[in-house]
């Protein structure tokens, strides 16, 4: 039905002004801020758990991996630290989209009841996960200095780049996945299974060129390939992304606009859904 | 400004209508919509339409208190939805003015895990102040909120009536041009519900637009200096809440509830 209709709010519920991106940026912080406060409520080591889990999934990977399978992964590098080069990043983006995919169906009484920039709500999983990935790098930095691999001024141009490459393409998929959850609860659950199957699909655990041999081109359909391939590089050999991170950015760039359209889309209905 | 009105009326509705639809059954799952395609088809073909609203057209102008009074499901709750920003009109034109505060439901968003200060400050946030704004107000809050230590502690360990206390006094110090308030009041003891009239009346002094959907005809005669009666979604009166109130009262029969008009609240 073509009908009709359009509501305006003059300087109410701010949408395009400054004092509404403001607002949106503060709310975002909040809620970000919150997530992290409650995310090891009432654990002996609170905020330690972020790095601890990481370093302790690590360590389990690489018993299993170095010592019962014996992989190699052809790398100068200690496994340990070439597995967590790529298992930090990683951690940020799976829990992203874990944490956010029922972002918008947990919070119905809220979005119901309030009006406000509901993206923010996805968003935050996403940034509250940057938090703990950022907190994770000194730990990788004190390995690694150990190990007697020392960060170059490299870092220093290469970090916000994939960070920014990360997390743009992280906005796109959250708003993606939480606002279709809104209708079909099944995607949490199908997402949770998907991310497993991916991150066995991604150079993690083994390098690139384990399977770029056999599978050649078809390793540049996932673009997560390429962009923990160059945070790997960065890390262990400070080397800058080059060309070949160009499926991470076609990714990025579709996952913002299919991300910001259906949540546009399918923001109106929400009300009617939850 | 090509607006015909003048800045002095700050809600604005013409020609509003809102439709929802009712599915016979609720198909949503995916097995469900995958394993019986065509039953989905059909389901989502057998959906009605319901209108809540219909070609709603009215304007409240910057002070005004006004009440919203009709039987259940006459789409009172709806019109305050539409109003707040919650729910897309279908059709139609609608213009807000001001800082929008509802009190459609308080404490909606508190985290139980929480303290209620941090709480108060996140729902602030939402309701439109910046957060320094919100800092700022938090000890009006906390004192009105009467929680004294409690504002410290997690909301889980509040009561049902601490928890609308602190929702309350969030929602009418963030400085609300438009303050919507749908039946709220009803909750807290006799002593704190006073406390919340009168805030509300000082509002009303200082010339905050007020827009209160209730069913107690009296807090309507009382508070308002207007009163709209809405039934089966159109506005059936507007006036006098005095002249309003008698007509609703009055009506024999034409305001029994439509059996379809209950799906909407």
């Amino acid at each position: 039905m073509a009908a009709a209709s359009s509501a305006s709010y003059a300087g109410s519920l701010e949408r395009l002004n400054l004092r509404g991106v403001a607002r949106t940026w503060e709310l975002l912080l909040l809620l970000t801020a919150r997530d992290v406060k409650l995310r090891y409520e009432g654990t002996v080591l609170g905020l330690l758990w972020t790095l601890a889990k990481p370093l302790l999934q690590a360590l389990v990977f690489s018993f299993a991996l170095s010592t019962v399978l014996r992989i190699r992964v052809g790398s100068d590098a200690p496994y340990v630290l070439f597995l967590l080069a790529a298992l930090f990043p990683w951690t940020w983006f799976q829990a992203s989209i874990q944490s956010s995919a029922a972002s918008f169906s947990n919070n119905a009484a809220l979005l119901k009841k309030v009006y406000f920039p509901r993206f923010v709500l996805p968003l935050s999983a996403v940034t509250s996960q940057l938090l703990h990935f950022a907190l994770s790098i000194p730990i990788l930095v004190v390995l690694l200095v150990i190990a007697g691999y020392y960060p170059r001024p490299t870092w220093l141009l290469g970090l916000p780049l994939l960070t920014a490459i990360q997390l743009l393409m992280l906005a796109g998929a959250v708003l993606l996945v939480a606002s279709f959850n809104v209708f079909l609860r099944d995607l949490e659950h199908l997402v949770e299974v998907l991310m497993t199957l991916w991150f066995y699909l991604t150079p993690i655990l083994y390098p690139l060129s384990l399977v770029e041999e056999r599978l050649g081109a078809v390793i540049y359909l996932n673009p997560m390939a390429p962009l923990i391939q160059a945070w790997r590089n960065l890390f262990l050999y400070d080397q800058l992304p080059g060309v070949e991170i160009w499926p991470a950015l076609v990714f990025t760039a579709l996952a913002l606009l299919a991300g910001s359209i259906t949540f546009k889309t399918l923001e109106g209905q929400f009300e009617v859904a939850l | 400004m090509r607006s015909p009105y003048s800045n002095q009326e700050v809600i604005i509705l013409e020609n509003v209508s809102k439709r929802y639809f009712l599915y016979p059954h609720r198909v949503m799952e995916l097995k469900k919509a995958v394993l019986h395609l065509p039953t989905f088809v059909k389901a989502t073909r057998a959906r009605q339409a319901f209108w809540a609203l219909r070609d709603v057209s009215l304007t409240v102008r910057r002070g005004e208190s006004v009440g919203i009074i009709g039987p259940n499901g006459a789409g009172k709750s709806t019109l305050l939805r539409i109003v707040s920003g919650l729910a897309p009109l279908t059709k139609g034109r609608l213009t807000v003015r001001g800082r929008v505060s509802p009190l459609l439901e308080l404490g909606a968003g508190f985290h139980p895990q929480m303290n209620g200060r941090d709480n108060a400050i996140i729902n602030a946030v939402l309701l439109g102040l910046s957060r320094k704004e919100a800092q700022e107000k938090l000890p009006e809050i906390a004192e009105f909120s009467e929680l004294g230590e409690f504002i410290d502690q997690p909301m889980r360990t509040y009561s049902s009536g601490m928890y609308v206390r602190l929702g309350f006094a969030v929602a009418v110090h963030v400085r609300p041009e438009i303050l919507l308030v749908d039946e709220v009041l009803a909750v807290g003891d006799a002593e704190f519900q006073r406390k919340c009239f009168d805030h509300i009346e000082k509002l009303r002094r200082d010339k905050v637009t007020i827009v209160l959907v209730s069913h107690d005809l009296e807090n309507v005669k009382h508070f308002c200096d207007r009163a709209i009666l809405i039934n089966h979604g159109v506005v059936a009166a507007d006036g006098k809440p005095q002249e309003v109130v008698d007509e609703y009262l009055s009506s024999p029969s034409g305001f029994a509830v439509a059996p379809a008009n209950r799906a909407d609240s």
